[in-house]
């Protein structure tokens, strides 16, 4: 309980919150517009969408001051490896993958993160933090089904 | 072992979509999440020749099309403030899971927007999921 009150004083837990309300936007936006629109078109209109924000924060100058090439590297290889695993989702799709499986299966990219982070960023997690990891894969698989 | 198209695909997004979270902590220890923003937004716009539909995009309502924007722009929203948790501490190990629950909020959500109902399974991932925030949290 007391690492519970220290956590709701931290600030990246709220961003965290603010994630999964920002997420939940995109999902329910997406059902109601991809009524119509197939998922590539689509795809193409979200990362148009994305652009707005992109635009505010250089003209607030809030991206300025961060000149390591080496994040910058970084941020462009995230975006990339984003539309390459959507890519390949959709290729999955299109290949004859049955639905349930290839949306449960990529649903757990959460435990690849924790595999990587653990031994390459040296991150340690407790106890309740490993069931909570786990409570998180079960509830994931559960939406995906 | 013979390997499917499909669940090539299928494991190759499964492992993009994990690396993402490690490189979400690894540049946001070098960037502001601001910048980390602005770079990943252009490293997704180098995508956007093999994904443009051309005319198509006329054919579709500017309801539907103004619904899939704003879904853009929600998840630019999520993003940021994925790259900010991080930037401010979290770790990637509890944020990436932590936040992958966002399919509770929806499920939440759905029922009283879109009028659909939520499915056993679902109630148990919904209270999977606050647990998890809970339990992730400590």
């Amino acid at each position: 309980m007391l690492e519970l009150s220290h956590t709701l004083k931290q600030r990246w837990f709220w961003y965290s919150v603010l994630t999964i309300l920002g997420w939940a936007g995109w999902a329910l936006l997406l059902k109601i517009g991809s009524e119509e629109i197939p998922s590539e078109p689509s795809l193409f209109l979200q990362t148009t969408g994305m652009i707005p924000l992109a635009v505010i924060l250089v003209l607030a100058g809030s991206s300025r001051g961060s000149h390591s090439k080496l994040g910058i590297v970084y941020s462009l290889l995230n975006g990339i490896i984003t539309g390459i695993g959507i890519l390949c989702l959709l290729a999955a799709y299109r290949s004859g993958g049955n639905t349930s499986v290839v949306a449960v299966t990529t649903s757990l990219y959460p435990l690849v993160t924790f595999a990587l982070a653990v031994p390459l960023l040296r991150e340690k997690l407790t106890g309740l933090q490993i069931c909570g990891l786990f409570l998180a894969t079960i509830s994931i698989v559960l939406f995906s089904l | 072992m013979h390997l499917t198209a499909w669940l090539m695909f299928t494991i190759l997004a499964l492992v993009c979509f994990g690396v993402v979270g490690l490189l979400q902590k690894l540049s946001t220890d070098l960037v502001s999440a601001e910048s980390a923003l602005v770079w990943l937004s252009v490293g997704f716009l180098l995508l956007q020749p093999f994904l443009y539909p051309g005319r198509s995009l006329l054919h579709y309502s500017a309801r539907n099309v103004a619904f899939v924007f704003a879904a853009g722009v929600c998840n630019a929203l999520g993003s940021w403030a994925v790259l900010a948790a991080m930037k401010c501490g979290g770790k990637a190990s509890v944020v990436v899971p932590l936040t992958a629950v966002y399919p509770s909020v929806v499920c939440l959500v759905a029922p009283l927007l879109l009028h659909e109902h939520i499915s056993a399974l679902q109630g148990i991932g919904i209270v999977c999921g606050l647990g998890a925030i809970f339990l992730l949290a400590s």
